[in-house]
């Protein structure tokens, strides 16, 4: 079961000096269980590819399922889960169990299968239980986001879909966020993240999609990525690629700078690697 | 996300190169006009009227009626109540109230002044560039003495132009959220007050730090509210006096 577009054009306005095209032609697959990166440029149609998702947007033409079902049916919104860019800004509740109670509620739920699933949503991201009485507006941006998040999950989704979540975020909340998604993902939900800059989650991802204008003119695993040669690679891999190409012993397909130190020592050997920084 | 609410379409018409202070004036000639109107005779000449400036214009409809769907619940409840709120001849009965003969001509009549106000500024929004919006607002604020109450006709100005530029960066946070709240399972239909406080909180809260986010960006790149220059200045030309005067005319013989 998964996640399937087939042949999705999608035009602003049409009919009108505004008109822009969003998306051309594009089809793509995801599977249950997948880390799915879709990249591209500002502009390129990501967020508007998502919304085909839960059926936030309907194709001008084509078709999106999820497990079968059309993504327009409103049964579609309790297996897809979406987050957009700045979720702080859908913060509404008094506290942070009355913000995660609220996609609960909306899907009819009561009170201890409330409490259930807010509980369940705080356990998987590591929040404390004493969070649950604060108010959602006086905690940290990173602490936001990932409120933001448990409020999706609250929902029990089956598909995670992210919008820029790594927008804003300083180097330890980023951190933060990316443990959160690995914990998700290995939970077997289905994480798809959209963003402009794939590099920092090119290490977990499974598959990677890249729009551009509107058209699909990507889609592999990370390895293929890397090996693309024309689209955007973290600074990391550019230098073990270019190591690589100078004849060192070193794999070039390499997304994080964990990874590459430990491959660097494998190449130097123990003994020439001093101060080490692996956390 | 793209809106259409009363945004500017570029273009090189005949109305495009109006100077805003004829559109600004024009416009205020229409709405006194549409409230003038009292039949649906009157009501279908100003539409033939605003049709025409349309075509002149070559907006599309489609953005002229973009800026009307979301009055749409508003004019709906404008018009139950006039149905079910005035008195007459009955139609039909829901709930214990009269529908009457009276009140679908009274609410029809004054929905129609709604939406041709609407599309009338619509027209005026797509065919005058922001900035241009502004100076010609300035300028016809320039001779009252607006500074006796320690206000420049620059402030106003300014004021009115974030007031039009925040409609629709407003509309589409609102649509940004409403999407997020979707998402979540929210319901507007079956669950109307929950939608209005998870939509209504974060909307308000938006807009305060929007409009402060703006405040500090103009501050500090030193806005001060007693003289600006305009990077276009308006020109007022014959063409600009008679196509007023012959709109007026037409304004007065419609109704």
């Amino acid at each position: 079961m998964s996640i399937v577009v087939r042949d999705v054009n999608f035009r602003y306005n049409p009919g009108t000096s505004l008109e822009r095209t969003a998306l051309e032609d594009v089809s793509l697959s995801i599977g249950r269980g997948e880390f799915v990166l879709i990249g591209g440029a500002i502009g390129s149609g990501k967020s508007t590819l998502i919304r085909h998702f839960n059926g936030l947007l309907r194709p001008c033409s084509g078709q999106v399922t999820v497990d079968g079902m059309q993504a327009s049916e409103k049964k579609v919104r309790s297996r897809v889960g979406m987050l957009f860019q700045f979720p702080r800004q859908q913060l509404f509740g008094r506290t942070v169990f009355e913000e995660l109670a609220f996609g609960p509620k909306n899907f009819g739920l009561r009170g201890p299968e409330i409490e259930k699933q807010v509980h369940y949503a705080l356990e998987l991201l590591g929040l404390g239980k004493d969070i649950s009485a604060e108010s959602p507006l006086r905690l940290s941006g990173g602490q936001k986001r990932l409120v933001a998040i448990a409020g999706v999950l609250a929902c029990r989704p089956e598909y995670l879909v992210l919008d820029e979540p790594l927008s804003g975020l300083d180097a330890e909340n980023k951190s933060l966020l990316i443990s959160a998604l690995r914990l998700l993902n290995s939970n077997g939900i289905t994480i798809i993240v959209v963003s402009h800059r794939v590099s920092d989650m090119l290490s977990l991802a499974d598959h990677v999609y890249w729009l551009d204008r509107g058209r699909l003119v990507f889609s592999g695993t990370p390895a293929e990525y890397a090996g693309h040669g024309s689209l955007p690679l973290p600074e990391i891999t550019c230098l073990m690629k270019e190591l690589r190409t100078r004849g060192f012993d070193v794999r070039g397909d390499i997304f994080d700078t964990d990874e590459a130190f430990r491959e660097i020592s494998r190449m130097l050997g123990p003994k020439r690697v001093t101060g080490a920084t692996e956390q | 996300m793209s809106t259409l609410l009363f945004r500017y379409v570029p273009g090189n018409s005949f109305l495009h190169m109006l100077d805003p202070r004829v559109k600004i004036t024009a416009m205020l000639v229409a709405s006194i006009s549409i409230f003038m109107s009292s039949t649906f005779r009157e009501m279908a000449a100003i539409l033939l009227v605003f049709y025409l400036l349309l075509l002149i214009s070559s907006v599309s409809p489609r953005v002229v009626f973009g800026s009307l769907r979301p009055m749409l619940i508003f004019l709906a409840l404008i018009f139950t109540l006039q149905l079910f709120l005035t008195g007459g001849d009955p139609l039909f009965s829901l709930m214990g109230l009269d529908a009457t003969y009276q009140g679908l001509v009274k609410g029809s009549l004054l929905i129609l002044r709604f939406i041709l106000l609407l599309m009338f500024a619509s027209l005026l929004t797509a065919t005058t560039s922001p900035s241009m919006m502004t100076a010609g607002i300035e300028r016809m604020l320039r001779p009252l003495p607006s500074r006796k109450f320690g206000i420049s006709s620059f402030d106003l100005a300014t004021m009115m132009f974030l007031s039009l530029h925040f409609v629709p960066l407003l509309y589409e946070s609102f649509n940004h959220l409403r999407d997020s709240q979707i998402s979540r399972g929210l319901d507007a239909k079956k669950n109307p007050a929950r939608a209005l406080y998870s939509l209504s909180v974060p909307m308000i809260r938006t807009a305060f730090s929007s409009a402060e986010d703006v405040a500090v960006a103009m501050e500090s790149r030193c806005y001060q509210g007693h003289h600006r220059s305009s990077l276009h200045e308006p020109q007022l030309r014959k063409k600009d006096l008679l196509s007023l005067l012959f709109f007026a005319i037409v304004m007065l013989l419609v109704i």
